[in-house]
């Protein structure tokens, strides 16, 4: 095995403040000192904060607050949660792009056809169920009212199935994808 | 200094070129606010045609064609088409080619508004055409036309011409970013309906459905394999009022067998709308018939 690796340290980063509003560059700064990192000029930062501007600079990175068309690093919704700024702030100043996954809904997608050959019974659907709930094995028994064993082969089977490996891919693959409003 | 060359590559270069310069009078660009185009096409003279699931919910628009800006409003949105109806204020000159039917392997050029009041051109191959496919959002579209090009949000909703400079339809961001063509024939079949009630009304059962296959004890007697399971109802809708509930199993809706989803979209037309329907179903290991009216679907698409 290789070396041992150590957990990151939260390491405080220069962040420059980008706002045509006086109280919104004041909030942003206000947001960017509780996450840890220091306010910098545009100049001297590692990443750049920035909501409601025109144009923003060739550097550093940015993270964009709302919507705007620019090319920006990293592109979030202005109601982002502090815990997902710090995420991109970080994931950007290592020169990675950040964006929000687009809800299916934006695309024009075709209605989903399963796979007939695995399908699931309708006993494995409300097992999947219980799993999407995030109910163990136990509480699944039990809400079920079968016997844990019963719900471990269905939980095999479903995995079987769909070929997946995780509950979490299971629940995406096998519930989500499949469900229709009609 | 060699001659400049002059050969077959030229002349296509010169044709594509020729082409956007005509289709300059065909492109919309929608401005939503600074920073923020959505394109389309002119389909009549005071009708633009745009991608429904680009546009936020709006009631009016500027619109810049080639000829000057002028003010839309939007009169109709499909998103089972993903036809968007815009009525403009002041008609404009309109020189919509005829349509046509996308080959695959056949060249293509997708327009788009560049935010700047000129155009995007996007050369490229029709890649594929298939039958008739059913959106998620409930629309029969008459064929499934991909394109090998590839497009921002912005330019989506622009016409896309075929090499002879014919219309094929606009076109659409299907998942993971392909591009597909919604069919002139298809957009011309919707104009008229969204301009008249702002929408176009689908059948609606009011079910969470979810494929499933029929369990073996029950297979002999459903005579098929697979069903649709009913995951939650809507309550007052035609589903849940005529007394279906979560955990039936759909087996024929108006006699066809629902194996797939796209049997049960089929039979859900706006045409279905106000009519009753035959639903057979399982509930707990036995066989039912239960017959709901259908209702348009509510404009939240749940």
């Amino acid at each position: 095995m290789g070396a041992e690796i150590a957990p990151a340290s939260p390491i405080p980063l220069r962040v420059a403040v980008l706002s045509a509003d006086a109280a919104q560059r004041t909030a942003l700064a206000m947001l960017v000192r509780k996450l840890g990192h220091t306010i910098a000029d545009v100049s001297d930062a590692d990443v750049l904060l920035a909501d409601g501007v025109s144009a923003l600079p060739d550097h550093p990175p940015a993270v964009m607050l709302g919507r705007g068309d620019f090319d920006a690093a990293g592109m979030l919704d202005s109601d982002a949660q502090p815990a997902l700024v710090d995420a991109a702030l970080r994931a950007v100043a290592a020169g990675l792009a950040v964006r929000r996954r687009e809800p299916v809904s934006t695309h024009f997608a075709a209605l989903d056809e399963s796979d007939q050959a695995a399908l699931l019974t309708p006993r494995e659907i409300e097992v999947l169920v219980a799993l999407s709930d995030g109910l163990s094995n136990k509480a699944a028994a039990r809400r079920l009212d079968i016997s844990q064993h019963t719900v471990k082969f269905h939980v095999e089977s479903i995995f079987r199935k769909l070929g997946v490996t995780t509950r979490a891919e299971a629940v995406a693959k096998g519930l989500r994808r499949g469900l229709v409003h009609l | 200094m060699s001659l400049p060359l002059k050969d077959s590559l030229t002349e296509l270069s010169a044709a594509l070129e020729a082409r956007a310069q005509s289709a300059k009078a065909v492109v919309a660009e929608l401005r939503l606010h600074e920073n923020s185009v959505r394109s389309g096409a002119l389909w009549r003279s005071d009708v633009v045609i745009a991608s429904e699931q680009t546009l936020p919910k709006i009631e009016t628009v500027d619109v810049v064609l080639a000829g000057g800006t002028t003010r839309a409003r939007l009169a109709g949105r499909d998103p089972g088409t993903n036809v968007a109806v815009l009525k403009l204020e002041t008609p404009a000159h309109t020189a919509l080619p005829a349509a046509s039917l996308a080959r695959a392997g056949s060249l293509a050029v997708a327009f788009g508004a560049d935010g700047a009041g000129g155009i995007t051109a996007h050369p490229g191959a029709v890649t594929s055409v298939g039958p008739e496919w059913h959106s998620r959002a409930g629309g029969r579209i008459d064929q499934r036309i991909h394109l090998g090009v590839s497009l921002s949000h912005s330019e989506e909703g622009g016409p896309v011409f075929d090499s002879e400079g014919r219309i094929l339809g606009i076109s659409t961001l299907g998942p993971r970013g392909r591009v597909l063509v919604i069919p002139a024939s298809m957009v011309e079949r919707v104009i008229d309906p969204l301009l008249t009630n702002g929408r176009i009304a689908r059948g609606w059962l009011g079910l969470a459905l979810h494929p499933v296959a029929v369990p073996e004890a029950l297979r002999a007697a459903c005579a098929q394999d697979s069903g649709l399971m009913v995951m939650s109802t809507v309550s007052d809708a035609p589903g849940a009022l005529a007394g279906i509930a979560a955990g039936d199993i759909l087996l024929e809706v108006g006699g066809v067998p629902v194996t797939q989803m796209r049997k049960l979209a089929g039979q859900l037309g706006p045409e279905s709308v106000g009519h009753p329907v035959e639903v057979r179903l399982v509930r707990a290991g036995a066989i039912k018939s239960i017959s709901p009216t259908i209702s348009a679907r509510p404009k939240n698409g749940c």
